[in-house]
């Protein structure tokens, strides 16, 4: 059996920028993984590449499935079984989610299945309400991330790329968001979970917690990881494996700046 | 051309008079002038004949709707008034004079240009759309107006009066056969009294030979409130000239549409809102899409007086590019000589938004069908604000199958 995600050497850059600088990650069927790191170290980035967004340009290799999907198109990898929810995820005016959906369920072979789970999962995660608004116009923050995981557990991907779904979250919005994510687990899916947070592991038990700091995986380990960074933070890890200090503005910093 | 007397009241009279003399004095205008900047005008009004009488009409067409009552207007002619409860509507030759002089007071000046002298000065036959004190109707009045005579001029003009507390809905739809050249000058003039209310919605599906150069006004009195909607699809030269003299304490304009050119068209608007008194309200909303070589032109000036006080306006003019030699221009201006208002303007020209695009594809979408959501996206937001909501469906499909149309004859 194949693995859902296998990461080699993935390198990225935009112009002349290296944000990515050579990655490895393999997530099983069944698993979930989860990535920590500062604020730059290029977690989004990493969504984005395996996404297949236009302006990086990547090298190395990512493997869904047993099929290579760098230098495919955004759909085909979408196609594939690559799912993102999105940080920041874009607002699709004059569109419903409905009608995405809809459109969506004409283009795929597995459509009315498709259409068929709509109304059961949005009754499922309480999200009915977002299906006849435009896509994430004037949703809330915590609302977005609702309707990202809504979006996902109806695509049933292969590989689900989550960044940050639990940034910006009430407590009971966290946990809620952790169960959609624990419902979507299973034997034919793979969840790549990134977050800054340890309380959404209260809910979730990760397989494996990697840390990236600029642009390379500098540490794995198991669920005990995330807490030990929890106590530790990054500064250790920046300081071995980082970008040179000068380039590194430190919190402090930031706020003496101000 | 020819002057066709006929009845009429003074005033017309008058205007035919002055509308005949700036015919003579005035040259065609030229792209040298401002406000006809970007218009290529490749004939001369002087030269073209205008039919003796009304072609055969056009049977039904994708904007027919049905109204409670309304009228046709063919190469200026007007003909078949299906007469409403309530509302009066009647050529200007047989108009009730009372009716008819409340509709001076929104006339378009005949030396505004070649154009609006020609209207005045050659004008057939107008057609009066009069709602009394405190007339409600329950439906719209709905105008085909056509121009069915090749290489012919035609001068329809349509007149609303909504007298004070009244109530009246229009739909006019101008529209021309698609092959052959049909030169258009309509005129449409609107008098909304105090406390009335008109919406009115005008559909610009002309085909693509035709030239339309059109003037409209509306003015409005105390607290009225006039909402009009505009769609522009068809003409290869359409060009809308309007004006809304808030004159009234207490009124309210809204100004909702869209327009989509393909091909060779050129969709040029020209808006002027002048607020002339105080706590008057306006709110301008046009989204506007170019594919092949196609351009737009959206002008906008809002003019607040200075004893116009506490005014609010707003205009906003979003435009999307979705081709190489298409384009767009989108120039809002604001012109305040009073000093407590709230004005604004927002105004964009651009491609279609790459993050869109690459959310709608992470879901699974390819990029036409991507692109195609996000088009339609983008109008449904100024099709969800015009004031007939049962034109929507039409007007929608008519943009929408425009980019599809392009998308699979390879054209974007
Ligand atoms: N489109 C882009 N253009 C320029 N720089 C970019 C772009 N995308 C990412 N970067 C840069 O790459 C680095 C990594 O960004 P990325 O968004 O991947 O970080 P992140 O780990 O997701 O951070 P955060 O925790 O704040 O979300 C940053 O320095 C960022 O400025
Ligand atoms: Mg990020």
């Amino acid at each position: 059996m194949s693995t859902a995600l296998a990461v080699r050497d993935l390198r990225a850059s935009i112009g002349s920028v290296e944000i990515l600088k050579g990655l490895d990650i393999e997530v099983g069927f069944g698993e979930l993984h989860v990535i920590m790191g500062p604020n730059g170290s290029g977690k989004s980035t990493l969504c984005h590449v395996l996404m297949g967004k236009p302006e990086y340009d990547a090298a190395g290799s990512a493997v869904v499935s047993g099929t290579e999907m760098l230098g495919t198109s955004v759909d085909v990898r979408a196609r594939h079984g690559i799912a993102q929810a999105f940080q920041y995820p874009t607002e699709i005016p004059g569109i419903t989610l409905r009608e995405l959906f809809e459109e969506l369920a004409e283009q795929r072979a597995d459509g009315a299945a498709l259409l068929a789970r709509v109304d059961d999962i949005a009754a499922r995660l309480g999200t009915a309400r977002f299906l006849d608004r435009p896509v994430n116009e004037g949703l809330s923050g915590g609302e977005k991330k609702r309707s990202e995981i809504f979006q996902l557990a109806v695509l049933a991907p292969a590989i689900a790329v989550l960044d940050e779904i639990d940034s910006g979250l009430d407590v009971d919005a966290v946990r809620e968001v952790a169960e959609a994510v624990e419902r979507m687990r299973g034997p034919d899916i793979g969840v790549l979970l990134i977050t800054h947070y340890n309380r959404i592991l209260q809910y979730l038990t990760p397989d494996r917690v990697h840390v990236m700091v600029a642009g390379r995986i500098v540490r794995s380990g198991g669920p005990e990881l995330a807490d030990e960074l929890e106590e530790t933070g990054y500064a250790e890890l920046v300081a071995e494996f980082g970008i040179k200090q000068e380039d590194a503005a430190t919190g402090d910093d930031f706020l003496a700046g101000l | 051309m020819s002057a066709r007397p006929e009845p009429e009241a003074r005033w017309l009279a008058e205007l035919r008079e002055q509308g005949l003399e700036a015919f003579a004095a005035l040259p065609m205008p030229t792209s040298k002038e401002e406000v006809w900047r970007y218009v290529d005008l490749d004939f001369d009004l002087a030269d073209l004949s205008m039919p003796e009488k009304a072609g055969t009409p056009l049977g039904e067409g994708r904007f027919t709707v049905a109204g409670i009552g309304g009228a046709r207007i063919v190469d200026g002619f007007v003909d078949d008034i299906v007469q409403p409860d309530g509302v009066t509507i009647t050529p200007t030759s047989e108009a009730d004079p009372a009716a008819l002089e409340a509709a001076a007071a929104s006339v378009i000046p005949p030396d505004l240009d070649k154009f609006s002298a020609a209207h005045h000065g050659f004008g057939t036959d107008g057609l009066l759309v009069h709602a009394g004190k405190g007339v409600a109707v329950d439906g719209p009045i709905v105008i085909d107006v056509q121009a069915v005579t090749p290489n012919a001029l035609s001068l329809p003009r349509i007149l609303l009066v909504a007298e004070a507390q009244s109530d009246l809905s229009v739909i006019v739809v101008y529209r021309s056969p698609d092959e052959g050249t049909f030169y258009v000058v309509p005129q449409l003039q609107a008098t909304v009294g105090d406390a009335a209310r008109l919406r009115l919605t005008t559909v610009q599906a002309w085909g693509y030979g035709t030239v339309s150069v059109g003037q409209q006004r509306t003015v409005l009195g105390r607290d009225a409130s006039v909402h009009h909607g505009e769609a522009g699809i068809g003409a290869g030269l359409g060009r809308l000239h309007f004006f809304v003299d808030i004159d009234g304490a207490g009124a309210h304009s809204e100004i909702s549409g869209l327009y989509f050119g393909e091909d060779d068209q050129l969709l040029d608007y020209r808006a002027f809102i002048n607020h002339r008194a105080p706590n008057t309200t306006s709110n301008m909303f046009l989204k506007g899409a170019v594919e092949d070589a196609s351009h737009s032109v959206f002008t906008g000036l809002i003019r607040i007086e200075e004893e116009a006080q506490r005014v609010n306006a707003f205009q906003t003019n979003r435009n999307l590019v979705l081709s190489d030699e298409a384009g767009a221009e989108s120039v809002p201006n604001l012109e305040i000589l009073a000093n407590d208002v709230k004005c604004g303007h927002g105004s964009t020209v651009g491609p279609l938004d790459a993050e869109q695009r690459y959310y709608l594809m992470s879901r699974g979408l390819d990029r036409i069908h991507a692109d195609r959501l996000q088009v339609r996206g983008f109008f449904e937001e100024a099709i969800g604000k015009l004031p007939h909501q049962e034109m929507a469906a039409a007007i929608r499909r008519a943009v929408n199958e425009k980019y599809v149309r392009a998308q699979e004859e390879g054209r974007l």
